[in-house]
């Protein structure tokens, strides 16, 4: 087949650039569970993208590097919900407070530390390990070269995706974190604190999407102001259409992965202002989210 | 027409505000005394700065006006129950068609045009926000996510416009070509750059507040924000009200933008509009979504950003340090904790 040779890198591609989606919006999903939307996620990820770097370059060790942007996005994650949750502040207003906070916070940081407010090069970060399976299952047409070979987040983004569905649906926390979201009263009258679960669920977004943030800034080996661009809140958009699901999410993943593997393709394919292919995932995630909502509303009638 | 318990939660929640903003500005004053070699310098700068002189002043007033409109038009959609996060986009696109406008008139008479260029801005903002106004009416599709990816998109095609077909090759900025004089509007505080656009936010201010509490269309708006459901049985037309409410929002936010072309920079830079549509948002919730709170909140936030602007003069701290405050100020502003503590000190005392 003459075209797989160009379908083969472009679907490889995009299950590495799904990954940040993907790690956002299962966080996201726990947090959208308690019934709260979770707007922070684009700040969150932008704290753990610049903390997961400095560390690494600072530390030289890529493993003391993530470790550090996770926690460092889940203290983000712990100041977005104790002021959420305990100060009883708007969810929506507290969500862009940490955006605009952790867009602010890695600049000023930047600034201080590297007087710049640019991009800044770590050239010393090693590069993500891979992930290596054996030879005959690199040998598998197609799906071989598709699921193998790609750094090692990615498959750990597997891993929680498979994790979090299993404590969703399969353990009394998840339930309880779901019947938060249903029916806060029922989980009161049980005896348990339905903050603490919504709480847990914030931390759990500030620990994947810290994670989703490392691997951007780590896989370019720079900081880029403002890298998380828009990944959060795409993310929400792939919790909807993945209609609330770790499975659905994974899927909606995947299809933004390859839209932008495409337009990152036709940049280099098609002669087209570069504006514009950097406004393709918006359009793309509108379009996606227009056309769910147009298919959810004639389903379930007028 | 208030009682007396409303003058209370008014003052209950004037406290309430008065700890978010010390409490913030208290965080700038930390930062300050951490980041800065000469925290004396750069204190005295931050907050004293913006008043030494009658150019400073002038544009610290300058700034505030935008702030007026995209507060007003946050206001206006949050009234409603309607949320519009787009706003960066929507000041954006009013910027460029105004802009548009007047090179497209290079010619015309100065009011025509600037009268065509705001209405072509407001036209553009709103027809923008509308759209995500619709997507909900029709398919339910959440405004709030529709509007903010809207808007980033919206932001990117402008910026293919600065830098592509409108771009001066005489400026080494990001920049479009220079707007005619004619269109320039009247400066009212030489040299600063503070214009007539100021007074048209004082006007635009009364006449939403007028519009909001005192027309019918107005009323209807506040009831579906009130509770949707309750008005439908009282017989509105809710639906329409999810998407006028983005319209209204949308047009002020590109009338702000459009002033901003036609009063302070006469050309549009790239990025001319970054933060003003989410400070417009705090505006608004300081102001409680009151139209005429909009005025003494937008100069708040413009004496925030007037005096990190003058702050960056003593040179060893960045713009940036304003966005933390703004931040928590945006943290702090609806945490109902702090103003029932002013509540039941009140009540104790």
């Amino acid at each position: 087949m003459s075209n797989s040779q160009y379908s083969v890198p472009l679907v490889f591609n995009a299950v590495e650039i799904m990954t940040p989606f993907l790690l956002a919006a299962i966080g996201g999903l726990f947090t959208e569970l308690t019934g709260m939307l979770n707007i922070a996620l684009e700040g969150l990820i932008l704290a753990g993208a610049f903390f997961s770097v400095i560390f690494a370059a600072a530390t030289g060790s890529l493993f003391l590097g993530i470790t550090m942007g996770i926690l460092c996005s889940m203290l983000f994650a712990l100041l977005f919900g104790a002021i959420t949750i305990y100060l009883r502040a708007n969810v929506f207003i507290t969500g862009l407070a940490t955006n605009l906070f952790a867009s602010g916070f890695t600049i000023v940081l930047a600034f201080q530390i590297f007087h710049t407010k640019g991009n800044i090069q770590f050239p010393n970060i090693p590069p993500l390990p891979s992930f290596s399976v054996p030879p005959f299952l690199q040998r598998i047409p197609i799906l071989g070269d598709i699921l193998f070979g790609h750094n090692i987040i990615v498959y750990i983004g597997w891993l929680i995706v498979v994790i979090a569905a299993v404590v969703i649906y399969r353990t009394p926390f998840g339930m309880r974190l779901r019947g938060t979201g249903m029916n806060e009263q029922t989980i009161i009258s049980l005896g348990l604190n339905p903050k603490r679960y919504q709480l847990s669920a914030i931390l759990i977004s500030g620990f994947t999407c810290g994670l989703a943030g490392a691997m951007l800034t780590i896989q370019l080996a720079a900081f880029v102001p403002n890298i998380s661009s828009g990944r959060g809140w795409i993310a929400l958009v792939a919790i909807y259409l993945g209609n609330r699901t770790p499975l659905g999410i994974f899927i909606a993943s995947f299809v933004f992965g390859l839209a932008e593997s495409f337009s990152n393709y036709a940049q280099g394919a098609i002669k087209i202002p570069v504006d514009f292919i950097l406004a393709l995932p918006y359009l793309i995630t509108i379009a996606a989210m227009i056309l769910y909502a147009i298919w959810r509303h004639a389903r379930t009638g007028k | 027409m208030k009682g007396k318990k409303s003058l209370g939660d008014f003052l209950a929640s004037l406290t309430g505000l008065a700890l978010t903003l010390l409490i913030s500005f208290a965080l700038v004053i930390a930062l300050i005394l951490i980041l800065s070699k000469t925290p004396g310098k750069t204190l005295f700068y931050f907050f004293i700065g913006p008043f030494t002189n009658n150019y400073y002043l002038g544009n610290m007033l300058n700034v505030a006006v935008p702030l007026v409109f995209t507060g007003l038009g946050i206001a206006v959609a949050f009234k409603s129950s309607v949320f519009n996060l787009g706003g960066e986009g929507q000041v954006y696109a009013g910027g460029l068609a105004t802009t548009l406008v007047c090179l497209a008139l290079p010619v015309a008479n100065g009011f025509v045009g600037v009268l065509l260029a705001i209405i072509a801005a407001m036209v553009l903002g709103g027809a923008i926000a509308g759209f995500s106004g619709y997507c909900k009416m029709k398919w339910n599709a959440d405004e709030m996510i529709s509007s903010f990816l809207v808007s980033s998109a919206v932001v990117l095609i402008v910026n293919y416009f600065i830098t592509g077909p409108l771009q001066d090759p005489h400026n080494n900025m990001l920049a479009s070509l220079p707007l005619a004089h004619q269109y320039s509007l009247l400066k009212l505080f030489p040299p600063s750059k503070l214009n007539l656009s100021a007074l048209f936010a004082i006007v635009m201010a009364v006449l939403v507040f007028f519009f909001m509490n005192r027309s019918h269309i107005g009323y209807e708006m506040r009831m579906c924000g009130l509770n949707r459901e309750f008005s439908r049985y009282g017989g509105i037309n809710v639906s329409k009200y999810l998407v006028l409410p983005m319209i209204l929002s949308g047009a002020l936010h590109g009338i702000g933008g459009g002033l901003m072309v036609l009063g302070t920079y006469g050309v549009l830079y790239e990025g001319f509009s970054a933060g003003m549509g989410w400070n417009g948002i705090a505006v608004a919730l300081i102001a409680k979504n009151n139209p005429l709170g909009v005025l003494p909140a937008a100069l708040l936030f413009a004496y925030l950003d007037a005096g990190a602007k003058a702050a960056m003069l003593s040179g060893d701290v960045t713009f940036e340090i304003a966005s933390i405050a703004q931040s928590f100020i945006f943290y702090l502003v609806t945490a109902q904790a702090l103003y029932s503590l002013v509540h039941r000190r009140r009540r104790a005392a």
